[in-house]
């Protein structure tokens, strides 16, 4: 057993007659005697040695895939190595919460250039510090733009499933309607829009791409929102942002994703990152840490936790939100991953993703499998096929390759990466075209 | 003119059916430096002692109870931007005027008033 | 230092990428972006010291002494972050087959059996990505639980003057009323005021225990039985769960829902601010709300399932996977034994520090603390007009992290020390008598105190100039 206690019993004893005591149950004496536990019932503890055996024999039990053809709302993205190294420094990895801005404007300052970098991208004027992942983020971004009399948020059925889901858990117990109009032809439907729009209507939220991989029409889509006086909220894959219209170029006031795709690992789920930016406008109801510049006494450039009294530690039940803890070490890598690649290798990934899906998605039309949707798309499409996509997706498998996403008996979600290469998708389409 | 207080330190300038309102020297300084205000509402209508509006310090977050009731008319933009105001000059620095239909019988004129943060 | 943006030079790079062996895609004009990407350019050399001074810049456990009360900040083992970068864990896709992911559900099941037996709750959902998110998730619980007995007229929910700020804040998120309930003289919760906001419209009271102020709430054994003669559910705010775990439970003192932040109890580094991870544990009533999906074992292997009472989804994917497996790892180290005698040690410690510095630092008198402690430097302040803030800036100076400050809100001058288990007794021995010469110091030279710190990276930043003009971003 390791405990990472570093103290002797000659110590402990002195600490006990230090604090006039004589053992150390004594100092449970508050604890009502009939309460007490009387022994855990876990295993006993292990060596350091043994416990890597455990957890390494656990990792191995997951299979891990050469070629991954997956996405849904988890990308498969080169890591540069100096972003990992750094990053892994524990300076980064066991610092809290910089509430100390004296000690602590290295964490800061990297929040603050996070910051920068997520406006950049998203054309944006503030961006927090990040919230859980993108899914939360559209939900606090819901809870932003409702107000007492504009209760609606109406996005469509072409969202990515978990974002839909964190939404109605979100809207129900605070009398929001999220009203989800069907798609047409899988991107949003303009006229279904004008129709619903109204002035209860809080916001409108699209994905770019959406869950399909299309394109949107965000630009006419924003303006629509803006007629009815609602909100405009973009959920953004912040690889695609590289090379496609910012939120900003496309009206949005909010501006909202999953930035996982910036040099964080698939890891089954998390932890990812959310971002938010938004409007100058909104700045005031923006929820989580915002990182501010100022000076110090002596007029040196300083950062600290700024615009506080809009958060939970201040403003209690009075709060936009509940957020606390964050995301800030991945907000971190997320931001080295964005300085490591620069806008010329941003671009590049961009530009790799979605050259590879249509040289793939081309490929597997060769093989008799229609698109199913004939709007643009960035690195994720859907096929529809007569043979079953379980067929297919197994003898992939059996390849060591991840297929697409089945979304239902013959259609399926692709999605490809710069981490792919023209023989992998050569050799996926070799393994698919011999499945009968 | 009429100038009443509140014992919550909000002070109504009452002319005519228009009362400006804002909060007094006294609550300025026990708030410290205001870095935001988050102006009521036009068309918003009060009674006296619901909340009227929030003011922000670095470090915590004021209720400004409506001293009078009415209809907010108007508010003051300038403070949108320059919150510091209120702490340079509180009684010069009016929120909002509100339309007055009640004016509670509980305010205090300032004479009152002293007495009361005095106390 | 600079930012990384004024560093950048236009033509640099840093990562470098093959390039695609396919015919280039152009995104069609009407969706291609038209304005400049404005990120850093920079070499790797730039990259590597650029980080390297950010990393200089930043304090952690590793860096030294962290006593940050309510944070739990103790040392976040090597072996934890190594395992967590293991291939077989960060190399999968969340929308694997279940027949390939077997070791991740394996990781999620037995986690939540474990924390389930730690806290003595029936079921346990990992999915809130942090404390707060576990609150809201939990009281969303309530909610539903209260929704399925059609007793629709459960709206408030009590909570302590010396609470967390979430506490009120994720209630209200879940659509409930505040009801604030005053501490006693013993700093507990105040039963005869307790006793007159409880009915039949209470929800649920929520408690820290020990509490915010690190003393374990005496009456917790009334508290639990007021509230359920009165319908309402009892919540465990986790908080503070690392002065107690194996000592007693939650599940046995009363509570029907608790959140656990495997960020402070369970080892897993808290990373500049996150992420976290807040898992919910619940008794069998309320099983059935938990979020979607749960991890079961059965015999023909681990599978997702899912309730249809959930009360859905409250994040993507299954939370932060990458914390829990941080978090076994740690639990399978430590056992049963190990668990235990983290939180006596946790206590052992902070009552030596407190029994070392009481005669000048004064907290609540005759009583021992739990893991952490609150003294209150208002005498002090009167007597030299040096603040808890003044304080802490001279623990920095002195190259410690300073303790909570000004919380709970309910003591004045507040300063909230939390040592944690890992701290050695040489380290404590160093900070005792810091903070004594500390104390001497307020009232030899209070002015040069009052200016502290004096060797940090920078003197005191002017918070009041930040949040009225705001700079949240870099301009050119």
């Amino acid at each position: 057993m390791s405990d990472y206690l570093s103290t002797t019993e000659k110590e402990t004893s002195e600490m006990l007659k230090s604090i006039g005591v004589n053992s150390i149950d004594e100092l449970f004496d508050d604890i009502p005697r009939d309460l007490k536990l009387k022994k855990l019932n876990l295993p006993q503890g292990k060596s350091q040695q043994e416990t890597m055996e455990i957890m390494t024999a656990l990792s191995k039990k997951n299979k891990v895939y050469d070629v991954i053809l997956r996405g849904a709302g988890s990308y498969d993205h080169y890591i540069p190595s100096m972003v990992k190294n750094l990053a892994s420094r524990s300076e980064f990895i066991t610092a809290y919460t910089p509430y100390q801005a004296e000690m602590s404007q290295g964490i800061l300052q990297a929040i603050f250039e996070y910051q920068s970098m997520i406006c950049n991208l998203t054309g944006m004027d503030v961006s927090n510090a990040s919230v859980y992942n993108g899914a939360n983020a559209a939900a606090e971004a819901m809870l932003m733009s409702t107000d007492r009399t504009r209760k609606v948020f109406i996005t469509f059925d072409n969202i990515r499933p978990d974002t839909l889901k964190v939404l109605n858990t979100y809207a129900h117990r605070r009398g929001i309607t999220v009203c989800v109009l069907p798609s047409k032809e899988g991107v949003c439907d303009l006229k279904a829009l004008k129709e619903h729009l109204d002035d209860t209507s809080a916001a409108v939220y699209i994905e770019q791409p959406n869950y399909f991989g299309l394109l949107e029409d965000a630009e006419k889509i924003g303006e629509l929102a803006h007629e009815a006086k609602a909100k405009f909220v973009m959920g953004c894959n912040p690889i695609a942002l590289a090379i496609v219209k910012s939120p900003a170029e496309c009206g949005a006031d909010i501006a909202v994703g999953d930035a996982q795709p910036l040099g964080l690992p698939m890891a089954f789920g998390g932890p990812y990152v959310g971002f938010m930016a938004c409007t100058e406008k909104e700045m005031r109801k923006m929820p989580g840490r915002i990182v501010g510049e100022t000076t110090d006494h002596d007029g040196n450039r300083a950062y600290v936790l700024t615009l506080q009294a809009r958060e939970q530690h201040i403003r209690r039940e009075k709060a936009f939100s509940n957020i606390c803890s964050n995301q800030a070490y991945c907000a971190l890598i997320a931001s080295m991953y964005m300085a490591a690649m620069g806008p010329s290798g941003m671009e590049e990934v961009a530009n790799a993703c979605v050259s590879y899906a249509h040289y793939f998605a081309d490929a597997l039309a060769s093989l008799g499998f229609a698109l199913k949707y004939n709007g643009e798309f960035f690195h994720e499409f859907v096929t529809v096929s007569t043979i079953p996509a379980e067929k297919i997706l197994k003898a992939l498998d059996k390849e060591g390759i991840l297929g697409g996403l089945k979304l239902s008996d013959n259609e399926i979600l692709w999605c490809t990466t710069e981490t792919l290469t023209k023989a992998d998708i050569d050799r996926a389409v070799e393994v698919i075209r011999r499945v009968k | 003119m009429k100038l009443l207080f509140r014992e919550s330190h909000e002070w109504a300038a009452i002319d005519g059916k228009i009362a400006k309102v804002g909060i007094s020297d006294h609550a300025q300084k026990e708030l410290g430096d205001l870095v935001f205000i988050n102006l009521p509402e036009v068309g918003m209508t009060v009674s006296a002692g619901d909340v009227l509006c929030d003011v922000e310090s670095v470090k915590a977050v004021s209720d400004l109870y409506a001293p009078v009731s009415g209809k907010v008319v108007k508010v003051n933009d300038e403070l949108e931007g320059a919150p510091e105001l209120i702490n340079q000059d509180a009684m010069g620095s009016w929120i909002c005027e509100i339309e007055v239909t009640d004016v509670p019988n509980d305010l205090m004129d300032e004479a009152a008033y002293n007495k009361f943060i005095k106390e | 230092m600079k930012l990384i943006f004024e560093i950048s030079e236009q033509g640099k790079r840093c990562a470098t990428l093959r390039t695609p062996e396919v015919n280039h895609t152009k995104v069609g004009k009407k969706f291609a972006r038209t304005t400049k990407l404005e990120l850093p350019e920079v070499s790797e050399v730039d990259f590597s010291r650029h980080y390297t001074a950010l990393s200089r810049r930043a304090f952690g456990v590793d860096n030294g002494f962290y006593p940050l009360g309510s944070c739990t900040m103790k040392y976040n083992p090597k072996i934890n972050e190594e395992v967590a970068a293991l291939a077989g864990f960060t190399r999968i896709h969340p929308l694997q087959p279940e027949n390939t992911v077997q070791g991740a559900l394996e990781v999620m099941n037995t986690l939540s059996g474990y924390l389930a037996e730690i806290t003595g709750m029936d079921a346990v959902t990992l999915q809130p990505n942090a404390g707060a998110h576990g609150e809201y998730t939990g009281l969303l619980l309530i909610a539903a639980y209260h929704a399925s007995r059609k007793d629709f007229k459960r709206t408030k929910v009590i909570v302590p003057d010396s609470a967390h700020g979430t506490n009120p804040a994720s209630a209200v998120m879940a659509g409930f009323e505040i009801i604030n309930v005053p501490s006693d003289e013993q700093k507990g919760v105040d039963l005869e005021e307790l006793k007159k906001v409880v009915g039949d419209d209470t929800a649920a009271l929520m408690l820290t225990n020990p509490t915010t102020l690190g003393l374990f709430e005496k009456n917790i054994k009334q508290i639990s039985k007021i509230i359920h003669d009165a319908g309402g559910l009892l919540y465990y705010d986790g908080a503070n769960l690392n002065a107690v775990m194996g000592v007693v439970r939650p599940g046995d003192m009363g509570f029907d829902v608790v959140h656990l932040n495997l960020h402070k109890t369970f080892s897993t580094p808290h990373g500049g601010g996150g992420p976290g991870s807040g898992p919910v544990g619940c008794k069998s009533a309320l099983a059935q709300f938990l979020p979607d999906p749960r991890v079961e074992k059965t015999d023909k292997g681990y599978k997702f399932v899912c309730s249809k009472k959930s009360i859905g989804k409250v994040a993507s994917f299954y939370g932060n996977f990458g914390v829990y497996v941080r978090a076994l790892t740690y639990i399978i180290t430590l056992g049963a034994e190990g668990i235990k005698s983290a939180a006596q040690h946790a206590v052992l410690n902070a009552n030596y520090l407190k029994a070392n510095i009481e005669d000048l630092y004064p907290t609540e008198k005759g009583r021992h603390c739990m893991h952490e402690f609150v003294v209150s430097m208002q005498e002090l302040k009167d007597k030299t007009g040096v603040s808890a803030m003044d304080i802490a800036k001279t623990m920095i100076d002195r190259g410690y992290h300073p303790p909570t400050m000004y919380f709970p809100l309910i003591i004045h001058e507040a300063l909230m020390f939390e040592p944690t288990e890992t701290e050695t007794k040489q380290t404590l021995d160093e900070v005792i008598t810091a903070l004594r010469e500390i104390y001497d110091e307020a009232f030899k030279d209070p002015e040069y105190m009052k200016a502290a710190p004096h060797h940090a990276q920078i003197g005191r930043p002017d918070e009041v100039k930040a949040a009225r003009q705001p700079i949240v971003r870099y301009k050119k």
